[in-house]
């Protein structure tokens, strides 16, 4: 009669289970979905020996804790299916963070065969891996094989079917430390005296329990002996519980694997090389601060020929268009208007393509990867998960690709509060602003006051996480799991190409919203107000306070008037919403300047604006409203109206009070003045 | 021979740790208004963040001396890592430069009386030093697989 057996296939991702559940099933499989979940469920069957197996493929996962969906799902079947064999996929490349899921499965108590696969990679990267060594040391068959091509999946069969007839298993793998064994042990003792736990291995159960895993306490609350379990876990501080946990299980991993690698060796790549450092914990936030410190002073000083070059045409450009045209109006509308506007937003092209390709370089080579790491610590603090730190630098280019970006976070709130705190980190368009106003007005000290503006944006960023998080938004934190991949030499040209993916979506901008946005501040510009009694496009309205704008502008004064603005940039700011580039062509408009950049410069240095109000500006451009794509995008990923205007009263609110601060002490103490 | 090539890199580390982080330490005194008598001479601006990225380059560099002379042999990485850092800088220094130069033929009249020696810096000329080093050491700071001793956990 054929025996039937049930077998998981456990492992982390991307290590070729599915390679090994195919070579064992063949084209006998079935997919389905877990109860409940919408995770997709393979099962196959194989037939051998006279013994009928169901595989079953578990998700891939690299612990068995309950910080994703994929983890619970492997973690529920093992605990309450039971499988009489538990197949684990090690990738036989990176044994360390492989074993890692072995020591649990161990502990599980589960009866495991692991299956070395890729060891033909390993070897080629001339890492000798002994199996039979790490049989001896975890006490379970440890079958090489490579799935790709089929070898060594009969012995794997093989291997099965005879752990399947063992009647013991070892589900005390590792020891720890005595005063984790002491806890362990005490909570042993109460679980073993209640038949309610005696479905669980209890030194497992006991070691979820410290390390503060809230399913399991969910279901330890159910038992009568609870209080005496609570009293044990008052004592205990499970965070760092955890964390010791983890640190005792890599020891014994390490000084296992310096004897089943080549003898007392190990081989360190290139990228451990470098991981070893940036991800080191007190040089990798400094190094990294530093980098981006070196890309922002790149970014302003070696783009300053190129944006001369680009003005120096455009005002040629400009001067030849008023010497063709006769008409004074239509002369205004090409000069003033289109040259000027378009100028003023292609002038930052040059500052906008340098960051653009240094933040391409750093996603290229891999280190944004490990940014993201190293900031996890940071960010989890302020409440933020690792995985908001790309979208947040992903920002530094354009919040709208940034909000999109947050879908590669997993929980909904860590989600939301990225979304509403994206727009804080300083996008390209609002660069144009500081290069203006903090050329103005700061000189050589300009590219430390833009770094000060960044950095301004990123506290206000994490301020606001930390706020939310605590108060509206308040839920438990995910732990950080990524794959951190290899470092590679970026190539030019997949930079360039990166750099232009995206100075295309400035470049059109420009050419679209930004053009109309422009124009109409002409035409606002243009028209006199009713009862000014001035002529459409004449000199002497233009941007004066004898047009219509100007009467929009002194309509909204008092509202930014205790910030030190006047009504020329009250307009700007409005036209600001539209898309933050057309700020800066607002105010060449507005103060006379044209299309020439050095020109508002000048005037706006030699008394048109004081510094603090300046740095007021560029502080409210920093934080309110962000353009109308942004909000857009804002009110599509939160799927939320109320969300979406939350960030906008939020973000104008905060520039307000800032600016207001900023200029009301200022002015006091004669700060900036 | 293999504890020879420790010792070169150990000293190295050292040399180059001491020179990023003391004239880091001078860029951050200048920019304090700390008159240190040598700025001039030595190029030394009063750039505070520039500076602090100095010392955090010497840092690196006296991180990977302290783990070499503990006796873990991966400390090698901060060196590695060390120099890369230092070349990123200088690039950037020369960039800067490059770039005030060319601005200078375009606009003239914003550069009257200024001379490309206004923006040489420290980071370029102490980047000589991590510059023989990368060419000594290239065969082993390359991205391949290198073997080095597991040090003890």
């Amino acid at each position: 009669m054929t025996k039937k057996i049930t077998v998981a296939l456990a492992g982390n991702p991307n290590v070729g289970k599915t390679s090994v559940f195919n070579a064992i099933t063949g084209s006998r499989q079935h997919v389905g979905n877990w109860p409940g979940v919408t995770v997709e469920r393979k099962m196959g069957k194989r037939t051998y020996k006279n013994i009928e197996m169901e595989i079953v493929d578990l998700p891939g996962t690299y612990s068995l804790t309950t910080y994703s969906l994929d983890e619970i799902i492997a973690r529920d079947f093992l605990i309450e299916e039971k499988p009489d064999i538990v197949v684990q996929v090690i990738d036989a490349t990176n044994l360390e963070r492989n074993l890692y899921l072995s020591t649990q499965l161990m502990e599980l108590g589960v009866k495991l065969v692991i299956a070395l696969n890729m060891k033909d990679l390993a070897l080629a990267k001339g890492n000798r891996i002994d199996e039979e060594k790490i049989q001896e040391f975890l006490d379970v068959p440890v079958i090489p094989t490579i799935a790709s091509k089929g070898t060594g999946i009969e012995s794997l069969l093989d291997a099965i079917i005879e752990e399947a007839s063992k009647a013991r298993t070892n589900d005390d793998p590792l020891s720890y430390d005595e005063s984790t064994e002491g806890r362990v042990h005490e909570l042993e003792m109460i679980l073993k005296s209640d038949q309610y736990f005696a479905h669980y291995p209890s030194r497992w159960f006991s070691i979820k329990l410290l390390e503060g895993d809230e399913n399991i306490i969910k279901k330890a609350q159910e038992s009568e002996k609870y209080t005496p379990i609570r009293e044990i876990l008052r004592k205990t501080d499970a965070d760092n519980f955890e964390t010791k946990i983890a640190d005792q299980r890599y020891s014994t991993i390490q000084a296992m694997l310096r004897q089943v690698c080549d003898i007392n060796t190990c081989h360190l790549s290139g990228s451990d090389m470098v991981d070893r450092v940036v991800t080191n914990k007190l040089l990798g936030i400094p190094i990294f601060l530093a980098l981006m410190w070196a890309a922002f002073e790149l970014t302003f000083t070696f783009a300053t020929p190129f944006m001369n070059m680009i003005d120096i045409f455009f005002g040629w450009l400009a001067g030849a268009t008023a010497e063709v045209i006769s008409t004074e109006w239509l002369a205004s509308l090409v000069g003033d208007g289109i040259i000027a506007g378009i100028g003023s937003v292609l002038i930052f092209l040059p500052n906008i393509l340098l960051l653009f390709f240094m933040l391409s370089l750093m996603e290229d080579s891999g280190y944004m990867a490990r940014a993201a790491f190293i900031m996890d610590r940071v960010m989890g603090r302020i409440g933020l998960h690792g995985k908001s730190f790309i979208p947040l630098i992903m920002g530094f280019g354009c919040n709208v690709p940034a909000i999109m970006a947050t879908r590669t976070i997993e929980d909904p709130r860590d989600r939301l509060i990225t979304i509403l705190v994206a727009p804080f980190i300083s996008c390209g368009a609002r660069l144009p602003v500081y290069v203006l106003l903090a050329g103005a007005f700061f000189g050589r000290d300009a590219g430390i006051v833009i770094f000060g503006l960044y950095a301004l944006g990123i506290l206000v960023a994490v301020l606001s996480a930390k706020l939310m998080r605590t108060t509206v938004l308040r839920g438990e934190d995910a732990p950080f799991i990524m794959e951190l991949p290899d470092y590679r030499l970026p190539t030019l040209k997949g930079s360039f190409i990166h750099m232009w993916e995206r100075a295309k979506i400035y470049l059109k901008k420009a050419g679209g919203i930004i053009l109309i946005g422009v124009v109409g501040v002409w035409l606002l510009a243009s028209i006199p107000a009713p009862g000014s009694g001035g002529i459409f496009g004449s000199e002497e309205i233009y941007g004066s306070t004898d047009s219509l704008v100007g009467a929009l502008g002194h309509l909204i004064e008092p509202l930014v008037a205790p910030l030190g603005f006047d009504w020329r940039i009250a307009v700007a700011l409005v036209f600001g919403i539209v898309a933050k580039e057309i700020v800066v062509g607002s105010m060449g408009v507005l103060y006379g300047a044209g299309e020439d950049e050095q020109n508002l410069s000048n005037i706006l240095a030699a008394g048109a604006m004081t510094p603090l109000t300046g740095l007021g500006l560029m502080v409210f451009t920093l934080l309110y409203v962000p353009c109308f794509a942004c909000i857009g995008v804002i009110k599509r990923e939160t799927g939320s109206w109320k969300w979406t205007l939350f960030q906008l009263v939020y973000g104008t609110g905060l520039a307000w009070g800032f600016a207001f601060t900023l200029y009301q002490v200022g002015s006091r103490t004669g700060f900036l003045t | 021979m293999e504890q020879t090539n420790q010792n070169k890199e150990l000293l190295f580390a050292l040399l180059a740790g001491v020179l990023y982080s003391v004239f880091g330490i001078l860029h951050i005194a200048e920019g304090l208004s700390i008159n240190t008598g040598i700025a001039e001479v030595l190029f030394i601006s009063g750039d505070i963040l520039g500076g602090a990225c100095l010392v955090i380059i010497g840092t690196v560099f006296l991180y990977g001396s302290r783990e070499m002379t503990k006796g873990v042999n991966a400390g090698v990485s901060f060196v590695y890592v060390g120099i890369l850092l230092s070349l990123v800088f200088m690039a950037v220094y020369i960039l800067t430069m490059g770039g005030n130069l060319l601005d200078s033929f375009i606009v003239p009249d914003d550069y009257e009386g200024w001379s490309a020696m206004e923006n040489f810096r420290p980071g370029i000329y102490l980047g000589i030093l991590p510059f023989m080093g990368i060419l000594y050491w290239k065969n082993r700071f390359s991205l391949n697989e290198i073997l080095v001793v597991r040090e003890a956990a």
